[in-house]
């Protein structure tokens, strides 16, 4: 068994990973496909589960395949598409109730993963493509989602901050791929890239729920119609990390919105593999993780500036954030708190109640992930992409352990890179 | 304390009524790391005119209720939050419009939280200052709020809906409304709505239900609270029509966003029959137009409806409506769509297998959600203020007709009483 409890094996390319429990009442599935994040094959690979989830061999109407979801107890079945460092990954995680608690045996586990390993490995096909009913529809559908980040301006303030930060690199990128290259694809090209993807990406499955290995290795066996030797050609790498140039670039663009959103990146060599991992996380607490931390109590408690103000810490790519809601006329007295808080960090000025504060909730925090399923295999998952696996007891060790030092250490290592400001139309 | 086992799921819920009259409830779940205990009063943000029986009638600005909520947080030490993070709970509050819910999440020091949470709710703390400081906070909410395309257009829907009725007013009030608010009027809304007789503690995780409780007896006792008359709320009779056909709006987003609902009389009943009617016409609306159907199926090749498309029913013993719709880019067009299917619907009925299929997906949701502590003791205490039980949910569906659903696509589905709310790019 592994340190995180999740005992494994590999069927073919997919790495298994189960834990069994009988604490929940379902059945936790997720299934992990990661390919490199490139410029060239972000698209297809975005809209390729967006086409997968519209029907399978078995199943190759859409209202066919959702129907079979409704005779599984509605079984919950979904996908999301994100990039983690260099790797843009497609997760498919399907949630099925317990037999046990429907009072009759309908090999619910069993008929989840067949479902899943069809929707994956036996798409619906026409001609021997893609079926282009599915392509045109789910292109359209992906290119409204790609135009609809302006809904949610905290949002995109967000994601635009961070395309700043890293305007040069492929992880500038959105993870659903970018608009102009959608026009590209058809039901012949997206399904050659699908073949191609699905041949080298690297997969993962996890199964959280009262099952047992050599059960779930059977049904993938049975299921999975994945050939191959035993690696997968693509594999997670880390990259190197460096905490940039500490020289800010500040980018400020107008929309029509009352309310401004400033946000601020940092870079940092710290990421989730190395040894300082967890006093970077205890910083990003002490800065803006929590109600007690110094960004919420100064800038919304003190200066009652902002409704939101808090910071993120991204392990994988390593990197910071902060984002505040704020007036647009107070954005030169906003910059100016979070700048005090900032050097307050840096000097190693953090109180003992905010330190240990810190370490209380981040305690919770990791304590808490034992009560879903869905949070132990995205933690068991964070070790695999990273190649570094820790417990969630010896992280906890780690963060008890911090002194401040070690905490001004890591705030000395995030060095500021991009302010941007989303602002009114009629200026200040 | 009494002891309700439920055999089917697997789930035992401990329950006592204290002599304050405040109701407490402990559902232990083994093996859980995590503690969430939630303390809600049931008053909300259409609570605006109320008297204790025999006492003054008092008639309070928009948006206190949620504005009260922000300020129960504040103490003479300080604000609670800080406390909470010493040991190791996160802690949040929220209100909607018939309910305030304060609440924590700890995997440590669950007593010193539980008594934590009481007592801050129990101690209101409010100043003039510290009353004018908050509007600057909440003035932020609002404007962030006023800048989102989901909210405004919800928001249109149910002022287009509803004219009388407070539940059109936003939770939030407005920035003019709350600079009404004063620590008199706080005062007025907490004594009347905070008593323990209107107040109901709810607490699930890895915990010992007895000590629980009995740790909240002594905490109560030791509180002298007096008994309470009765709350009496008044609703000025809402008329039968929509209030507006339709409303527009103008704001910065990719596609239109079009609500639309149907509005019914006050249901006017509680308890069982209440939740038996949301879960059917709940049922009735994923029959028309769930991701399953025909229905949704034409829309979607038609690119009519994108991914976030749905339909959803909110109902009380003082207002019933329906919300639908989504992204589109032809709001018209999608509701005509949508008319044709239902009219004929009327005429044809569902079909049994379809009836079947979708009996199975809620119970499966239903029994998907009760892995999460949070949502258990969410759906627990909306249910208990509305008279109902969550955990006699199975039994409904169980229960449910084809005859029934049918009956509430013909009563719900009223295109008389549709309002529509679009908000769309200048």
């Amino acid at each position: 068994m592994s340190m995180t409890g999740f005992e494994r094996a590999a069927e073919g390319r997919i790495r298994i990973h189960v834990l069994p429990t009988k604490r929940f009442k379902t059945f936790a599935v997720s299934l992990y496909a990661g390919a490199s994040l490139q410029e060239e094959t972000v698209t297809p690979i975005a809209l390729t589960p967006f086409v997968l989830r519209r029907g399978s061999a078995a199943y190759p109407e859409t209202i066919l395949f959702r129907e079979r979801l409704e005779e599984l107890y509605g079984a919950g079945f979904g996908f999301d598409v994100y990039k983690r460092d260099g790797s843009q990954i497609v997760q498919f995680r399907m949630d099925t109730i317990n037999d046990a608690f429907v009072g009759k045996e309908e090999q619910l586990l069993g008929n989840s993963l067949a479902f899943l390993g069809e929707t994956l490995t036996r798409p619906a096909l026409e001609s021997g493509v893609f079926k282009s009913k599915f392509v045109d529809a789910e292109r359209d559908n992906v290119r409204k989602k790609l135009d609809a980040i302006i809904n949610n301006k905290a949002r995109y303030a967000g994601a635009r901050c961070v395309e700043e930060m890293f305007a040069g690199e492929s992880y500038r990128l959105n993870a659903l791929g970018k608009r102009e290259a959608l026009e590209h694809l058809d039901a012949s090209s997206l399904h050659e890239s699908y073949r191609k993807w699905l041949s080298e990406a690297v997969l993962d499955l996890y199964v959280v729920g009262d099952t047992t290995l050599a059960e779930v290795q059977g049904l993938v066996h049975k299921h999975f119609d994945i050939a191959g030797p035993g690696h997968s050609p693509y594999e997670y790498a880390r990259s190197a990390k460096s905490e940039g140039v500490g020289n800010p670039h500040i980018v400020k663009e107008t929309m029509d919105v009352s309310q401004g959103k400033l946000n601020i990146g940092f870079k940092t060599s710290i990421d989730y593999a190395d040894d300082r991992y967890a006093s970077a996380l205890v910083y990003n607490g002490v800065l803006g993780g929590y109600p007690h931390s110094k960004l919420f109590q100064n800038v919304r408690e003190k200066a009652s500036l902002a409704y939101y103000a808090s910071s993120q810490y991204e392990p994988h790519k390593a990197f910071g954030t902060i984002q505040s809601g704020i007036e647009i006329g107070n954005y030169e007295r906003a910059l100016e708190i979070i700048r005090v808080q900032l050097d307050a960090m840096k000097a190693g000025e953090i109180t003992e109640i905010e330190l240990s504060q810190t370490q209380a909730m981040l305690g919770n925090d990791l304590r808490e992930i034992r009560d879903s399923a869905f949070q132990m295999i995205h933690h068991d998952f964070g070790g695999r992409l990273s190649g570094r696996e820790r417990s969630v007891s010896e992280l906890l060790e780690q963060v008890e352990s911090m002194t401040a030092q070690q905490v001004a250490e890591a705030a000395q290592n995030f060095r500021l890179d991009t302010i941007y400001f989303l602002t009114g139309k009629e200026g200040e | 304390m009494e002891r309700i086992v439920y055999k089917h799921l697997q789930e035992t819920l401990y329950y006592e009524k204290l002599d304050n009259g405040l109701s407490v409830y402990v559902l232990p779940k083994e093996g859980f790391q995590k503690t969430y205990a939630t303390f809600s009063t049931r008053y909300g943000s259409v609570d605006n005119r109320f008297r204790v029986t025999g006492q003054d009638e008092h008639r309070v600005p928009d948006g206190i209720a949620h504005f009260l909520e922000h300020k129960v947080f504040e103490e003479p030490e300080g604000d609670v939050f800080l406390k909470f993070s010493t040991q190791g709970a996160s802690s949040n509050a929220f209100t909607s419009f018939d309910q305030t819910t304060y609440l924590f999440s700890a995997t440590e020091k669950i007593e010193e939280n539980l008594e934590t949470l009481v007592n801050f709710v129990q101690n209101p703390y409010f100043t003039d200052e510290n009353v004018e400081k908050e509007k600057g906070i909440i003035g932020q909410e609002i404007q962030m709020y006023q800048d989102n395309p989901d909210w405004r257009v919800y928001y249109g829907l149910i002022e287009a809906l509803y004219s009388v009725h407070p539940v059109h007013i936003d939770i939030a009030g407005t920035i003019e409304s709350i600079s009404e608010i004063t620590k008199e009027t706080l005062y007025a809304c907490y004594h009347t709505f905070y008593h323990p007789s209107n107040m109901l503690l709810f607490v699930v995780g890895g915990v010992d239900p007895e000590k629980v409780i009995a740790q909240v007896k002594a905490n109560q006792a030791a509180k002298n609270y007096g008994p309470q008359a009765e709350i009496e709320r008044f609703f000025d009779p809402e008329p039968e029509q929509v209030s507006q056909e339709r409303k527009e709006l103008n704001l910065p987003v990719s596609l239109p966003k079009c609500l639309f609902g149907f509005k019914e009389a006050a249901p006017k009943v509680d308890g069982p029959e209440l939740v038996k009617l949301d879960l059917t016409t709940e049922l009735m609306l994923d029959l028309l137009l769930g991701s399953s159907t025909p229905l949704y199926q034409k829309l979607y090749d038609e690119a009519l409806i994108t991914d976030g498309f749905g339909g959803d029913f909110r109902a009380t013993p003082e207002y019933a409506f329906s919300v639908i719709g989504g992204d589109t880019r032809d709001p018209e067009l999608l509701m005509d769509r949508i008319r044709e299917e239902s009219e004929r619907l009327s005429q044809s009925g569902f079909e049994a297998k379809a009836f079947e299929r979708a009996r199975k997906k809620k119970i499966g949701g239903y029994l998907r959600m009760l892995n999460s502590p949070e949502s258990i003791a969410h759906e627990f205490t909306r249910y208990k203020f509305r008279g109902g039980d969550l955990f006699a949910v199975l039994e409904i569906y169980e229960n449910m007709t084809l005859e029934e659903v049918n009956a509430r696509l013909r009563e719900h589905v009223r295109w008389d009483r549709r309002s529509v709310s679009v908000v769309k790019g200048a």
